[in-house]
């Protein structure tokens, strides 16, 4: 005879995997990828091509004729070739003049420029041109988050009045220019010997290799828990309303019961991460990047894949354990998917500095660690190993403390209706013998 | 006589709310017992200790000669009111799945859901989807879910309620069948005509309490011959007015009244005030000696009336 355990996961497995649910996140990821990629490409040339005409008051009353030839530069690059869409706006400064006390001009100018007659307007004080004083551009426009404009000006100004300085102090500003070229810093990683003995050259460092990767692994592992471990408490919480809870405990124990539903939700972790990995490995192996995704990370997933959907699934089968409706499950659900998404929240700072103590810290804490800890584990050199096992042995502690608890509360849970349970009456439930 | 369900001095509660008080029952091998009581009478409270969905406070529960009512979990079949099926999932899936759980293999399980689906007239539906069967249909299924596992011991949580007389003619039918086979069928019910007709024994809790426990006969025995059925032309009326009536049901065409006097002592009285077209002598049905325990205690000035 088969473990009842077992027969319980199967069906929860074959459920799941039939369900619309389980295609559709199946689809989503690299469709939500796909898009992201096309919105990152699309928006990259969809920018606002409308002419940009602005004023420039000019009081140091050499700058406005090279501003504009800059803009006339400017503006014939911006010419598309044949069949090419324009990507960058034209820019058209006039030249107005007015005292700088002259508020009332300024009023009329903004009025304008609330208008749309122009864009901006800009006021360049007298001494611009004198390295001695710290004079400031004044730039006034209604579109405070359009960049594109004021940073044209900012560098096509500067590079004039620089010029021009130059040239006041005999200064040959093109030695200048090559006397000052930066020299830059290549990132390499280190030497290593090839089975001969012989020294290999060491390999530039690779942004996608040594960030987007260990992204990629740990983001999927994240979307394979998110996809099937709430689908626990909405499987308890049918069973609960449908009265099936009474037929299932008349034939399981209710730790047999959720046992099963842990293995068959993991399995479908499993299968949606096996088959995102594949994928990843796949695309890997198509852009050159076969070499790095290495057994020893697929090693780890398979450990830590297990532990998160487990101890998260727990935690969702004690939500609907806790509850008698969809309702009074969202509200509960809401805290225990913000601790869920955390490990996203806090991605960046982990890849920043791998082995802060914030790092370092947010990796070991167990409902982190299945994710921060993989994560940290894909960017070279890697955690130690002591960190590793702690974060292995705080994990599984975690988890099998969360299974005790969740057999606990859905023993009494499963046949209660009416109002949702409190903290206090879940924390008797796992306190009773 | 050997039992299959013995519950010895049985209690339990809820949040100080006693459920179930000094239960003792013993259910024949072989029986149809009828579970009867007042809705939150701890009908169910029982049929779910026997399951061992719930453990007593106090008292022993033996399930199949077991005192460890779990282990006997396999050989114990329970159909609980309404509802109990994954509405998503077809049917024949459904079915397999309740079976294995009750120890059956795929090869044993399949014939006999042929078998019963045949029976109860679903032939064709193993394949559809449980949110497309109609109530009556999902109530079949459940009693499917339940035979399946040949139990030896099956119980039903008002089995009959909202369905059709059709349905509930399939249903009977299926009940009386696994009786034939030998298997102890448990039953509660609201219908106190079904629990006449049907049972071998009957039991009634109320208010956690056991009040009736016996065959319909001891039961009607108990409560003597102090029923009679009119039809006369002053109906309810004439009734309200006579001596000697202590309750009278009001059907409009037939009146059945509850006497305190001798039966044709009243007969004598009633032919003197009106035309009498019918007079029987009869028993307390089921549904009577139900509504004489489980009635709101009537107040009259101020006063509880016995």
């Amino acid at each position: 005879m088969k473990n009842k355990a077992l027969i319980v996961a199967l069906s929860e497995f074959t459920t799941l995997v039939r369900s619309k649910g389980f295609l559709v996140g199946l689809v989503l990821m690299p469709v939500f990828m796909a898009i992201a990629f096309g919105m990152q490409r699309f928006t990259r040339n969809a920018t606002d091509v409308n002419d940009r005409i602005f004023v420039v008051v000019d009081r140091s009353g050499a700058l406005f004729g090279p501003l504009k030839a800059a803009a006339d530069d400017w503006n014939r690059a911006t010419v598309p070739a044949a069949g090419d869409a324009q990507t960058q706006p034209r820019y058209f400064p006039t030249e107005a003049t007015f005292d700088s006390g002259d508020d009332e001009a300024r009023a009329r100018l903004s009025d304008r420029v609330k208008r749309g007659e122009i864009f901006a307007f800009v006021e360049i004080p007298a001494d611009a041109l004198n390295p001695d004083t710290k004079s400031t551009v004044s730039y006034h426009s209604n579109h405070p988050g359009y960049r594109p404009l004021p940073s044209w000006i900012a560098t096509a100004l500067n590079r004039e009045i620089v010029s021009q300085r130059f040239r006041t102090a005999s200064i040959d500003r093109a030695v200048v220019v090559r006397l000052t070229r930066r020299v830059e810093v290549s990132e390499l990683g280190l030497l290593a010997r090839d089975s001969s003995g012989a020294v290999k050259p060491a390999a530039r460092v690779d942004r996608v290799r040594t960030t987007a990767i260990p992204i990629g692994i740990m983001m999927i592992i994240l979307f394979s828990v998110v996809s099937s471990a709430p689908q626990l408490l909405n499987s308890v919480i049918e069973e609960k309303m449908s009265r099936i809870s009474e037929v299932l405990i008349g034939s399981v124990t209710p730790y047999q019961l959720m046992m099963g539903k842990l293995i068959g939700s993991a399995g479908v972790s499993v299968l949606l991460a096996a088959i995102y990995m594949a994928g990843g490995v796949a695309t890997a192996r198509h852009f050159g990047y076969g070499d790095a995704i290495s057994a020893g990370d697929l090693a780890w997933v398979l450990v830590f894949l297990p532990l998160a959907v487990i101890m998260f699934g727990s935690i969702f089968i004690t939500i609907g354990a806790a509850c008698s409706d969809l309702k009074d499950a969202q509200g509960m659900m809401t805290p225990a998917m913000l601790v869920l998404m955390l490990p996203w929240m806090t991605v960046f700072a982990v890849i920043n500095a791998p082995d802060s103590p914030v790092s370092v810290a947010l990796s070991l804490f167990p409902t982190n660690a299945p994710f921060l800890m993989l994560l940290r584990i894909g960017i070279a050199p890697g955690p130690p190993l002591w960190q590793i096992a702690i974060a292995v042995v705080l994990a599984a502690a975690t988890t099998f403390a969360l299974v005790y608890a969740a057999g606990k509360i859905l023993r009494t849970g499963l046949l209660m209706q009416g109002k949702a349970a409190t903290l206090g009456e879940m924390w008797k439930w796992v306190r009773a013998d | 006589m050997s039992h299959a369900i013995r519950l010895t001095d049985v209690t339990k509660r809820f949040n100080g709310v006693t459920a179930v008080e000094e239960l003792t029952l013993a259910v024949p091998d072989g029986s149809i017992y009828g579970f009867i009581g007042p809705n939150g009478s701890g009908k169910t409270t029982t049929l779910r200790m026997i399951m061992h969905i719930l453990l007593p406070d106090h008292g022993t529960i033996e399930v199949l000669g077991s005192a460890d009512t779990a282990a006997a979990r396999d050989r114990v079949s329970y159909l609980p009111e309404e509802r109990g099926l994954y509405k998503k999932m077809p049917v024949r899936r459904l079915l397999r799945y309740y079976g294995q759980l009750k120890g059956r293999t795929i090869a044993e399980l399949d014939p006999a859901i042929d078998e019963w689906l045949a029976r109860l007239g679903m032939q064709g539906w193993d394949g559809k989807k449980v949110e497309a069967l109609s109530k009556g249909m999902s109530q079949k299924v459940q009693l499917v879910a339940a035979v399946i596992s040949k139990p030896s011991l099956l119980i039903l949580d008002e089995p009959f309620s909202g369905l059709d007389p059709v349905n509930a003619e399939a249903l009977k039918d299926g009940v009386l069948e696994m009786r034939r086979r030998g298997t102890t069928v448990v039953f509660s019910t609201h219908d106190m005509a079904t629990a006449e007709k049907m049972c071998d024994r009957i039991f009634m809790i109320f208010r956690g309490r056991k009040v009736l426990d016996g065959t319909l006969d001891e039961i009607q025995s108990v409560y003597g011959v102090d029923t009679v059925r009119v039809r006369t032309a002053g109906g309810a009326s004439i009734l309200a007015e006579m001596p000697d009536v202590k309750v009278t049901n009001d059907y409009g065409q037939m009146q059945e009244v509850q006497l305190t006097a001798d039966p044709q002592r009243f007969l004598q009285q009633l032919v003197g005030r009106t035309a009498v077209y019918h007079f029987e002598v009869t028993r307390p049905s089921l549904h009577d000696i139900f509504v004489r325990i489980a009635r709101p205690p009537e107040v009259i000035d101020g006063r509880l009336q016995p």
